[in-house]
């Protein structure tokens, strides 16, 4: 039978995807109860301080305040990059005097910049959105230049064809040709930020899930700890959800390989 | 024969050079830096006509229609349209290029109102004549498909639908029909056919088929390369409407002779003598004779 066959397909997938998993978890919860290292809470342990925390709202004070800094910068860095990358593939000009800049800024390292950005705007929000926008402008932004510079240019001289003025080129040709790409460049942005975000909170914060992780392993709080980076994997695995989600949604019209049966 | 209206397209001595390199005049030396594609190219299509345009590859066929429509430009002489001169594209002009160019992001209902946009037709005027088109090549149930969910058959005939809907005087066509399989092709030239004689267009049709050229059209124009020149023209006085039948006449046969004859003193001209000539009994054609 056809239909038992892909029931059964569906369960060996699921089975293959989560196996490891699953086997990660178990060895948490059992190992520990036999190790018994302080470093190494059992799951369990992890998880009663996370209802604690959840019950009390303060993980959901730092998650708060974590996302919306990290949802700023996003939005920022993403304003700031989808422009100047259109306009880097299109104009051979702007690309001429930007890219070299562009080359050295790209290449210098996140943590280096860190510092320096806490000096010049203190250990506020405005430091930490600041430095989330620098990791985040520069995988959308070559992703866009890529993109832009590789429109089909038979799509172009079609639409020239039809006598297109050079905004409607812009809007209605090169934009959509190279969504692909940008899509691509923000999905890798929005699992920045997030990464960047912690980096910046640990350095100086009063709150914020970097920080409680930071502040958690000062004070010898482990099960705490845990706890933050456990948020933090699964924030992470929401944002890639939740971006890949926009791709496919935007990207109805891309043929995709697993269509075929 | 039919009788056609005034000239509608010309062209008079047109050339273009194309500057090879990336610009910087950086070749091996002894290499040219230009190449000529077009060299004298006079041609003159009447209103309404049906004219072909054959030849081997890389004779400049694709670049004479870009020329027409506005998007390359010529390096001397010049091109008219309705007595003025090319100026750039224009939405007299529709042409449909040797790859669809359809555009992924849009639907096949979107994709044929592309032109209207551009126009400024309002939205329900735009979806309605939209529609209209789609219907005339017959592809009203994949409106709101993908163009990646389309046959190649069927993407030519969207391509055909875009071009027709923003109603352009000219259809400059560029080997519509070389990605589809024989019975595909068969079938699009009878539409074209009833689409031609149904909108009364001035189709400019190039082709790499000897017998597509004749079977759809009023004149076929023989063009030899390097650099791309006019060799000959041939009025064909086939009796319309054609059916297929009408290839195994023995008038088609002699057309078909003609531009044979035509293409193959032009690779003696210009090559050695092909392995392709040696494999044919001087004189004779092959049935389904394509260059
Ligand atoms: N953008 C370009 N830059 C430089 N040379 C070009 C360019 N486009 C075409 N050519 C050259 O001009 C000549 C004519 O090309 P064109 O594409 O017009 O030929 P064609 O007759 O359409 O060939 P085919 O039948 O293979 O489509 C060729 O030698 C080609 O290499
Ligand atoms: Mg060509």
């Amino acid at each position: 039978m056809e239909h038992t066959e892909k029931k059964q397909n569906t369960l060996l997938t699921i089975y293959q995807k989560s196996i490891l998993i699953v086997v990660i978890i178990v060895l948490w919860i059992i190992v520990p109860l036999y190790t018994d290292n302080i470093y190494v809470p059992s799951l369990i342990e992890v998880l009663k301080e996370f209802g604690k925390l959840a019950a009390t709202g303060e993980l959901f004070k730092h998650i708060g305040a974590s996302l919306k800094i990290a949802f700023i910068g996003l939005a920022i860095s993403q304003a700031i990059a989808i422009p100047i990358g259109v306009l880097i593939g299109w104009f051979k000009k702007v690309d001429t005097y930007l890219s070299p800049l562009l080359v050295v800024m790209r290449n210098t390292s996140i943590l280096a910049i860190l510092p320096l950005f806490v000096l010049l705007l203190g250990i506020g929000e405005v430091s930490k959105i600041a430095i989330i926008v620098w990791g985040c402008v520069f995988p959308t932004l070559i992703n866009t230049i890529q993109g832009v510079k590789t429109v089909d240019s038979n799509l172009i001289r079609s639409a020239q064809s039809m006598g297109i003025s050079n905004t409607g080129l812009f809007f209605k040709v090169v934009i959509p040709a190279s969504s692909p790409y940008i899509l691509a460049g923000f999905r890798l942005s929005a699992s920045i930020a997030l990464i960047v975000l912690v980096g910046a909170e640990m350095v100086g914060a009063f709150y914020g899930i970097g920080f409680m992780i930071f502040n958690a392993q000062h004070a010898y709080m482990i099960p705490r700890m845990y706890v933050g980076i456990l948020t933090l994997a699964i924030l992470g695995v929401l944002v890639n959800l939740l971006s890949t989600k926009l791709e496919n949604g935007v990207l109805r019209w891309q043929e995709s390989n697993t269509n075929a049966v | 024969m039919a009788n056609y209206g005034k000239v509608l397209i010309s062209t008079d001595n047109l050339g273009l050079v194309y500057k090879l390199g990336r610009g910087n005049g950086k070749r091996k030396s002894g290499q040219a830096s230009t190449l000529t594609a077009l060299h004298d190219v006079s041609i003159s299509v009447n209103e309404g006509e049906f004219v072909s345009v054959v030849g081997p590859s890389g004779c400049g066929k694709s670049t004479l229609l870009y020329i027409l429509a506005g998007l390359y430009r010529n390096t001397s002489g010049k091109a008219y349209i309705h007595g003025h001169e090319i100026a750039g594209p224009s939405l007299d002009r529709g042409i449909i290029m040797q790859a669809y160019a359809l555009f992924p992001w849009r639907t096949v209902q979107k994709n044929v109102e592309f032109g209207l946009e551009v126009k400024g037709l309002k939205k329900k005027e735009r979806e309605e004549v939209a529609l209209e088109f789609i219907d005339l090549v017959g592809l009203r149930d994949f409106a709101d498909r993908y163009p990646y969910e389309l046959s190649g058959g069927m993407k030519q005939r969207i391509a055909i639908a875009r071009a027709l809907a923003y109603d352009p005087d000219v259809l400059l066509m560029d080997e519509p029909f070389a990605a589809v399989d024989e019975q595909t092709r068969t079938l699009l030239h009878e539409e074209l056919l009833r689409i031609w004689e149904k909108t009364h267009k001035t189709i400019i049709f190039v082709t790499h088929s000897i017998d597509e050229a004749i079977f759809l059209s009023d004149r076929v124009v023989v063009m030899t390369s390097s650099p791309g020149m006019v060799k000959d023209e041939i009025r064909v006085e086939l009796e319309r409407p054609r059916t297929n039948e009408i290839k195994s006449t023995p008038l088609f046969g002699s057309y078909r002779n003609d531009i044979w004859r035509h293409l193959q003193s032009l690779t003696d001209s210009t090559r050695e003598v092909t392995t392709m000539q040696g494999r044919h009994i001087l004189g004779a054609v092959p049935q389904e004779a394509v260059i």
